[in-house]
């Protein structure tokens, strides 16, 4: 390695360090102002929208509200705000039970499941408060029609998976180039939401400069992980198996560190917030979602033909194939490494900041689409690029599509387990159907849709 | 700074409920990650199936608890034979990613509403062991102490403490003089006796500043009887005909099925037998407590585990059991120390102005960065832990 190469990997790996640096720095600077212990009791009233069949939430004020100890003793009390909130001192972490007087709410009003008496517990305490959720109103269902319910979950489900099949794409070239199983790609994709939301909404940066500055992040990021943790690791002949059970750790210090920075709480970004939506046939679709979703089509599209048609692209994907027969060939293995950690990071970022704006953001939202990206990756076959696209992208539609049940399906009044075809797996558990699915899958064909049978054994 | 309150913390971690859980848990992972080379990411799974047998018993079937433990060997070996059908037989990435999916699973389908009738939800089910906590020598309100000599404790406790701790420093004092010892034969012996006195000399001094509540107390006295029960019998059974084909698997799996073994029921039977150990861990934490919350079973329990396991050294049953001894310890003082910085410096700690710790619910996530640092720098710098063997640290046959 000539002099000028080693000047230029070393300003490399300042400016990679730098940017993380500030990045980090940066965040804890910012004075977390302490916030005293208190239980926050939201009360809201759920309306369901006649056109779009989604529930609409909307505040309820002037609640009253009375937290007791465990003795039964009143500890505080407050009334909701126009916000449908109210926020209640508390003096401990201890147990409370939180009790909302039904007689003030308001007139054709009622409590849905739940009942008027919570119990918070002591441990309950991860950030200064908790929040209690109360809900009132009665849903009624049956408004919308199957059909314009199911274009909608598939319109979603669609939009959900482009954001996940972006996330993924990443893992799996990096998987593909050093055969390294990432469990801390989840937190790539936190990263990039939580810079993104820091510099919308911390810092008032208007998003079109926050989000492709949370981008590049994400990138330098990505490069930093390789160039101080993976790359010096594989010098050092660190076995596989190893180098995975690294990157679990890797993946609890990060965590937590964006718990400890962006606290356990989801918060929501400035930008783009509270768009109504606009009916596009039988869909409802905020222009925000729309735009997303074509800028995610539009970014992933560019990745496949990337990799299909340019010279690095080409050159990735002799490394995915074989490193040592690409090497021979006079292609720098190390650069592409390089290369496919920073790009994966880039669109863990994108991903990111757009699972952010659609699900708020929180320390862990990129580790909940962690196992859903390993789904998508076994479906499309472990390594390969474009089975890593099109699996996650099917995951991604499959779980919000099961949802939603199919009326002329059996078992209407069946057990929990047995009724889903006829109505829907539960939210709370949409994502079981899509494990047991790639189990399934590595029963019947273990490489997976795109994968070659060579990379299994 | 309050430094007998962190000593007595620390300390207490190291032969407390959670080191006890855990240890019982890693022994079960070190069956399958240390000897079979099986790198199992769902051991949370296995605990979660012998706590929700334990717990389902009163709650949803009606009958006594004690039939929990049957039952949940019964889900510990449909849950492993579920993980390892479809990967068994693929590569070991394959198999982290399944087993912690399906773990995954099941914590989901535990905290479920939908399921609430069988399993309670995400607020668990509580006050089921009332069979166990009831039928008890000690007090439940009142502080026990491992020393020998405390108050709390009568001649017959005294005596098996004693006698305890005796075979404790004989076993550890054997492995400390092999690692002290090395290649030299000379003065082995000599080795040993100093090794044993010395651990003698630590568990009479560390055990003086524990303290107990009678259920700990209780729990703590069934489970680590019980880790000792089943680290031997694993000693044992890794000595035998069965484990040395374990261990060959994990060193070089084409070599053992050139010798005519059924590799596949072999990593069967390795996952199942880990994952019923594991079990027994479930069934000794939800007992301690009285109570099952889902979300003590969530992937990461599974990392702590094996962070614990490979501190004290894989393929070894005393680093499976000293390793999560010392990995509580490790946290309790960080936790006691932080906690009791933050006092001293009114409950702020400022360093070049970052307010790293504001409020008391902070200090958790340093505790758990320290975990992940220590599994990182540990499998990077030191593979084989504290007490392991090099050459038996054989991840991916190099």
């Amino acid at each position: 390695m000539n002099p000028g190469d080693q000047l230029k990997k070393r300003l490399q790996h300042l400016v990679a360090l730098l940017l993380v640096g500030l990045a980090v720095f940066g965040m804890f600077a910012e004075p977390a102002h302490a916030e005293d212990l208190a239980v926050k009791v939201r009360v809201q009233n759920q309306v369901q929208d006649a056109g779009t069949g989604k529930t609409k939430k909307e505040p309820v004020a002037g609640v009253k509200v009375v937290v007791a100890d465990t003795s039964g003793a009143q500890v505080g009390e407050g009334v909701t705000d126009d916000k449908g909130v109210a926020l209640i001192p508390l003096p401990a972490k201890a147990d409370y039970t939180v009790t909302l007087d039904e007689s003030t709410l308001p007139e054709g009003f009622a409590l849905q499941e739940g009942g008027a008496e919570r119990q918070v517990k002591g441990d309950a305490f991860v950030t200064s408060t908790v929040t209690v959720n109360y809900f009132t109103g009665a849903a009624n269902r049956a408004t919308v029609g199957w059909w314009s319910q199911f274009a909608q979950r598939l319109a979603d489900g669609a939009r959900f998976g482009l954001i996940l099949a972006m996330c993924a794409v990443g893992l799996s070239l990096i998987f593909g180039t050093t055969g390294l199983t990432n469990f801390a790609h989840g937190e790539m994709v936190t990263f990039g939401a939580m810079i993104a939301y820091i510099l919308n909404t911390d810092r008032a940066i208007t998003p079109w400069l926050a989000f492709p500055v949370a981008i590049i992040a994400g990138g330098a990021f990505g490069l930093a992980q390789n160039e101080f943790i993976y790359s010096p690791l594989r010098k050092r002949k660190i076995g596989l198996v190893s180098q995975m059970v690294v990157t679990v750790g890797v993946a609890i210090v990060l965590k937590n560190i964006f718990l400890r920075i962006l606290g356990g709480r989801t918060k929501v970004f400035a930008a783009f917030n509270n768009q109504d939506c606009k009916r596009v046939g039988p869909i409802c679709v905020t222009p925000r979602d729309a735009t997303t979703a074509l800028i995610s089509l539009v970014i992933l599209v560019g990745v496949a033909l990337a990799l299909q048609k340019t010279r690095l692209g080409k050159a990735t994907r002799a490394v995915s194939d074989n490193p040592d027969l690409a090497s021979s060939t006079g292609i720098d293995s190390q650069k592409i490494i390089r290369l496919v950690w920073i790009l994966g990071g880039m669109l863990a970022a994108t991903g990111g900041i757009f699972r952010g704006l659609d699900e708020g953001v929180g320390p862990f939202i990129g580790s909940d689409l962690l196992f859903l990206m390993f789904a998508g990756i076994t479906l499309g076959g472990l390594g390969s690029a474009y089975g890593a696209l099109v699996g996650s992208f099917v995951i991604g539609l499959f779980v919000e599509v099961s949802t939603l049940g199919i009326p002329i399906m059996p078992g209407k009044n069946w057990p929990a387990p047995l009724d889903w075809l006829h109505n829907g797996v539960p939210s709370e558990l949409k994502n079981v159907p899509a494990y047991v699915g790639m189990i399934i899958v590595l029963l019947v064909r273990p490489q997976g849709i795109l994968g070659r049978r060579e990379r299994v054994g | 700074m309050n430094w007998s309150n962190i000593l007595t913390a620390t300390l207490s971690a190291f032969f407390g409920v959670n080191a006890m859980y855990f240890a019982l848990s890693a022994i079960g992972l070190n069956v399958q990650f240390g000897y079979a080379g099986l790198l199992n990411f769902g051991q949370a799974g296995f605990m979660a199936c012998g706590a929700y047998a334990v717990g389902m018993t009163a709650h949803y079937y009606g009958i006594s608890f004690w039939w929990g433990v049957p039952i949940a060997v019964v889900y510990a070996v449909i849950f492993g034979l579920i993980m390892g059908v479809p990967t068994l037989r693929l590569r070991a990435d394959y198999l982290a990613i399944v087993t912690i999916a399906l773990a995954e699973c099941v914590r989901l389908i535990v905290r479920s509403v939908t399921f609430k009738k069988y399993f309670g939800g995400s607020d668990g089910i509580n006050q089921f062991a009332n069979s166990f906590v009831s039928k008890t020598p000690f007090n439940p309100s009142s502080k026990y102490s491992l020393y020998p000599f405390a108050d709390s404790v009568n001649a017959v406790g005294s005596v098996l403490l004693l006698v305890s701790f005796a075979v404790c420093s004989v076993l550890l004092g054997h492995m400390l003089a092999q690692k002290w010892a090395k290649e030299e034969r000379q003065g082995f012996q000599t080795k040993w006796i100093i090794s044993a006195v010395a651990v003698m000399a630590f568990l009479m001094i560390a055990s003086k500043q524990t303290e107990y509540d009678g259920l700990s107390f209780k729990s703590l006295v069934v489970g680590w009887i019980l880790a000792a029960v089943i680290g031997g019998f694993i000693y044992m059974l890794m000595r035998s005909p069965w484990g040395r084909v374990i261990k060959g698997i994990r060193e070089d799996e084409d070599a053992v099925r050139s010798l005519g073994k059924n590799v596949y029921s072999y990593k069967m039977q390795a996952l199942i037998l880990g994952g019923v150990i594991a079990t027994f861990s479930g069934i000794m934490f939800s007992v301690s407590r009285g109570s099952v919350q889902p979300d003590n079973y969530s992937r990461d329990v599974t990392f702590y585990v094996l962070t614990a396991l490979v501190l004290g050294g894989l393929a070894k049953v005393s680093g499976s059991i000293v390793g999560p001894m010392l990995f509580w310890a490790i946290l309790s003082f960080v936790d006691a120390f932080l906690n009791e910085l933050a006092k001293s410096w009114g409950g702020h700690v400022d360093i070049f102005g970052i307010p790293l710790i504001t409020e008391s619910s902070h200090i958790g996530v340093y505790v758990q960065v320290v975990i992940g640092l220590m599994l990182v720098f540990l499998m990077v710098f030191r593979p084989q832990g504290l007490f392991g063997n090099k050459k038996e640290m054989a991840l991916d046959g190099h």
